[in-house]
């Protein structure tokens, strides 16, 4: 049977672990083998891509230029960057100060918003997203970049505030008592002590929703979808639909790579934060 | 005076973030609801177009073959995928925290999926893994000789439905494992010193300290699993960019097709029916939600 349920501390057992390591190596290594590839192939041509030997004719660099400036590559990339930073930023103003009120002032009213907000995480886009399309249609908001940073945000708070209002539990009261002491009033005290006090719980939740609105792809399918708006991961869709026809391969994994790079590199850096956060949210819910 | 500053701030600092979810869910989801319960040609009809039919909608979707074959992918996905996903989650979780070295390298390497948009991911299996010209998988069972398996066109309509399941499992496993891992980690290594002194085996242990224990996890992840694979989406739009297709259709994006498409596959445009999907989508988060919560009974066991 496998080394389950094993004293964590037992060196005895270390040897019984080889098929471990060899299962979660395998699994890495496959990892590693097809982002790997598609990295060297985003510096190929399509030529060699299908003849087998990516680098048969050298480095291209220069598909990257191309995915950037013919297929408009660099236009998903900046609308991505914006909607992603402002949505961000949007989210927090929104999301922390409620889930401040939230953990610390416990009432039947705002026990029942918090259960609101649980239970949109587990609503699905598509049961909101006619009447958000009528609305908008009417309102004669489509095709804007302002909408969809509305609608991240407002998709994102529910999840921001549930994790935040754990973390808030974790601050202890005394620095709001002794502000109130002081004659320091509420709202000021939030923001001037609690939410510098929170930092850890804010910046990761903000990475998380980082990479959620990075990848995000059904609202600004829906949304955002001219050109000139669309972010990386309907401009990378839309980038395939056309490969067809101009059949540059090298060019989209190049644009494969350009889509997946920031929340990649994002990832290098901070996996152990990311990870935790996931863990600790998952276990809270 | 202090009483008034409180309210306030309460009013000041939920506002916002309430406003949203009345606009953005709770509004929505009533009108979706109510919507599903009328025909209604165009997605843009003033209410007083629409015309009342009952069940009507649920009907003909149920009587379309697509809309079927798409909630038949959908349950698939959701059983076999899930066991598969859970299966491999479990084994990572338990070989991780059996120490290992290298845990955290491991853990970041699995977890990596999750965060790479699921538009490059499906592209990354579609275009290369799958590939029958330079693919991943023909290379390497041709470098075994294995020239049967090496020539299987994983993208045809009677393999693509397994390899759009597999290429979705491979990058949800990270993050169950993650869960798991944080279950498991929780138990005490008393509980399993005690277990060996007491002579029992490590499948015993596995058996009857670790399971049990993980009841609540297993149940929180069975309902998160359900609510990512209930929205299943873009992965079948990666591998079914033209039109949906049996093999890959889910309900949403026959949903998608029918209210915002222009393709001729799905036929009739009823934006209520539209609106019914959704219905039936989120019914089955719910539903799934609720037997989970009767039969897995969480102890509420302290330690």
């Amino acid at each position: 049977m496998r080394n389950s349920g094993v004293p964590r501390s037992s060196r005895a057992m270390r040897g019984n672990l080889i098929p471990g390591y060899v299962a979660v190596g395998a699994w890495c290594l496959f990892t590693f083998v097809v982002i790997g590839w598609i990295i060297l192939a985003s510096f190929s041509t399509t030529r060699d891509i299908f003849a087998g030997n990516l680098f048969r004719s050298g480095f291209h660099p220069e598909n990257y230029m191309k995915a950037i400036v013919n297929n408009n590559v660099g236009i998903y990339f900046l609308n991505s960057l914006i909607y992603t930073f402002a949505a961000c930023f949007g989210i927090v103003l929104v999301s922390a100060p409620a889930a401040y009120v939230l953990a610390r002032f416990p009432s039947k009213t705002n026990a029942l918003i918090q259960n609101a907000f649980v239970a949109a995480l587990g609503i699905p886009a598509i049961m909101i997203i006619m009447p958000l399309f009528v609305v908008i249609t009417a309102l004669d908001w489509t095709n804007s970049r302002s909408l969809l940073i509305v609608l991240y945000i407002a998709i994102n708070v529910p999840f921001t505030v549930f994790f935040l209002t754990t973390f808030y539990r974790n601050i202890p009261t005394s620095f709001e008592e002794a502000a109130a002491i002081d004659g320091c009033g509420p709202m000021k005290t939030f923001w001037v002590i609690i939410l510098p006090l929170a930092q850890q719980g804010v910046i990761t939740v903000t990475i998380f929703n980082f990479i959620t609105v990075w990848n995000e792809y059904f609202m600004a399918l829906i949304f955002a979808n001219k050109t000139a708006l669309r972010p990386v991961a309907v401009g990378l869709y839309s980038m395939i639909q056309s490969m067809r026809y101009t059949g540059d391969w090298a060019g989209m994994f190049a644009a494969v790579v350009i889509v997946f790079l920031p929340t990649f590199v994002l990832y290098l850096f901070l996996s152990e934060k990311i990870i935790s956060g996931v863990t600790n949210g998952a276990i809270k819910g | 005076m202090r009483k008034k500053q409180y309210t306030l701030m309460k009013v000041v600092f939920l506002g916002p973030a309430v406003l949203s979810y009345l606009t953005v869910f709770l509004y929505p989801t009533l009108r979706t609801t109510v919507m599903s319960f009328f025909k209604v040609d165009s997605i843009t009809d003033a209410v007083s177009t629409w015309s009342f039919a009952g069940i009507e909608n649920y009907r003909s979707l149920f009587a379309s073959t697509l809309f079927l074959r798409s909630m038949e992918n959908i349950a698939r996905i959701w059983l076999y995928g899930g066991l598969l996903v859970f299966a491999f989650a479990l084994l990572f979780a338990v070989i991780l925290t059996s120490g290992v070295r290298f845990k955290s390298f491991f853990r970041a390497v699995i977890y990596l999926p999750n965060v790479i948009s699921a538009v490059a991911l499906g592209t990354m299996w579609m275009q290369y893994v799958y590939s029958s010209r330079y693919g991943l998988l023909k290379e390497f069972f041709q470098s075994f000789g294995l020239r049967g398996l090496a020539q299987i066109q994983w993208t045809t309509p009677e393999h693509i439905f397994g390899a759009l399941l597999v290429a979705y499992c491979f990058g949800m496993v990270g993050y169950f494992m993650l869960i798991f891992m944080a279950g498991i980690e929780k138990i005490p290594a008393d509980f399993y010193e005690v277990a060996t002194i007491e002579g029992a085996g490590k499948a015993a242990q596995f058996r009857l300290i670790t399971l049990p224990l993980m009841k609540g996890v297993v149940r929180t992840s069975i309902v998160l699993w359900t609510i990512s694979t209930v929205v299943f989406f873009i992965w079948s739009m990666v591998f079914s960019p033209l039109s949906p297709e049996p093999g890959t259709v889910t309900p949403m994006v026959y949903m998608y097709q029918m209210v915002f498409g222009a393709n001729m596959v799905v036929i009739g445009r009823n934006v209520g029916a539209g609106a019914s999907v959704g219905v039936l989508l989120s019914l089955m988060v719910l539903v799934i939600f609720l037997i989970s919560n009767r039969l897995i009974r969480d102890d509420g066991f302290e330690y």
